[in-house]
């Protein structure tokens, strides 16, 4: 058994913040090695739960699923340790390469690279609505949802808060109905 | 006053933001567009760069806005306020974690999230084309390479890392044959 201290949970998420590397598709694997069989009460299918629910949670996946974990290990100073070790090194990395990058981002060969890598994104942005379309646009509704959400912000511009709270008050309405005929039956 | 417009802009993103990193793009669009803070051809280079930097791509993103917004305080106020929405969610809903999920109500507000969640980020992604693709560098090499990329990502999903790599190494191949 190992012993739960607070800097000992932050070391641990140091280290999977650490090792996210482009996308949170690793993030499982990491938990199940670097929490779930070093803590004996956290399970493999813990941290699976933790995951799923994190991504029907508002905000970033991973940060959610680091406060599930922290939580469950030491309740709120646990989850703030989770979340201090998970955002640490990405906060270092983005502070010394923003700061190098103004420094050099106006050198042709730069340029040259970035003109490069904003062809790249667009690729990597086709990917991540690639597979967010494969898991969400489940039926015609779904497809009306994506069709509504996508115009009123390209065409008419409207807030994305707005666009959001429109679609929770929508999901609300249909939980409504759902339930309402489930009682019916 | 800078400050607080940062904190309150980002605790909203931390609010409303479903369905991960990438899901903060069309709020991060937004701030540019309302906001002087950045300009929407730095965003593309705030995607890039958070996708080859350890840690949460949501979170990566936060802090350089934060940092192109006012420097070092600017990041920290960005990056803490995303996160506190998480925290504070996360920490209510763990007492009751399998009563939550299987909430009809949850269910059918993310039924509804995730599709809409898609739309948005479609709507940057398609402005992101015409502004730093179809009005800028448009020619026929970029659009072949485009092209290949894309029809990779179809084939199989690949870690960020690799179409950062590859279309870097075309940049500067583009800039010695002078073609782009």
């Amino acid at each position: 058994m190992t012993n739960i201290s607070l800097k000992d949970i932050y070391i641990r998420f140091f280290r999977i913040g650490t090792l996210l590397l482009g996308g949170g598709y690793v993030i499982l694997p990491l938990l199940q090695s670097e929490i779930a069989e070093k803590y004996d009460c956290i399970t493999d299918d813990n941290v699976c739960e933790y995951y799923a629910i994190s991504q029907s949670l508002p905000g970033v996946i991973a940060i959610n699923t680091a406060v599930f974990v922290g939580y469950k290990l030491a309740r709120t100073k646990g989850a703030l340790a989770a979340i201090t070790g998970m955002v640490t090194p990405a906060f270092l990395s983005i502070i010394l390469l923003a700061n190098l990058l103004t420094q050099i981002v106006h050198v042709p060969f730069v340029q040259n690279i970035f003109l490069g890598v904003g062809i790249g994104v667009l690729a990597l942005l086709f990917q991540a609505v690639n597979e967010m379309w494969k898991k969400s646009i489940v039926d015609k509704g779904a497809f009306l949802i994506f069709l509504a959400s996508f115009t009123a912000l390209i065409a008419f511009k409207v807030f994305p808060i707005y666009i959001v709270i429109s679609g929770i008050i929508l999901g609300v309405i249909i939980g409504f109905i759902r339930s309402r005929r489930g009682a019916e039956k | 006053m800078i400050f607080w417009q940062l904190f309150w802009n980002f605790l909203n993103i931390g609010i409303f933001a479903f369905g991960g990193g990438y899901a903060t793009l069309p709020f991060l669009y937004h701030i540019s567009e309302t906001y002087n803070w950045y300009t929407f051809d730095e965003l593309s280079n705030m995607i890039a760069v958070s996708s080859i930097t350890p840690g949460p791509i949501g979170i990566n993103m936060a802090t350089y806005a934060g940092f192109k917004t006012s420097g070092l305080t600017g990041s920290i106020i960005a990056t803490v306020s995303i996160v506190l929405p998480s925290l504070i969610f996360a920490v209510l809903i763990s007492k009751a974690l399998k009563k939550f999920r299987e909430n009809i109500y949850v269910k059918s507000i993310i039924y509804v999230l995730k599709p809409l969640g898609c739309g948005l980020l479609s709507a940057v992604g398609v402005n992101m084309f015409i502004n730093d693709f179809l009005s800028k560098n448009i020619n026929i090499y970029n659009i072949i390479f485009l092209t290949i990329l894309i029809f990779i990502s179809l084939r199989k999903r690949l870690n960020p890392l690799f179409y950062l790599g590859v279309a870097a190494i075309y940049g500067v191949l583009a800039g010695m044959l002078h073609f782009i």
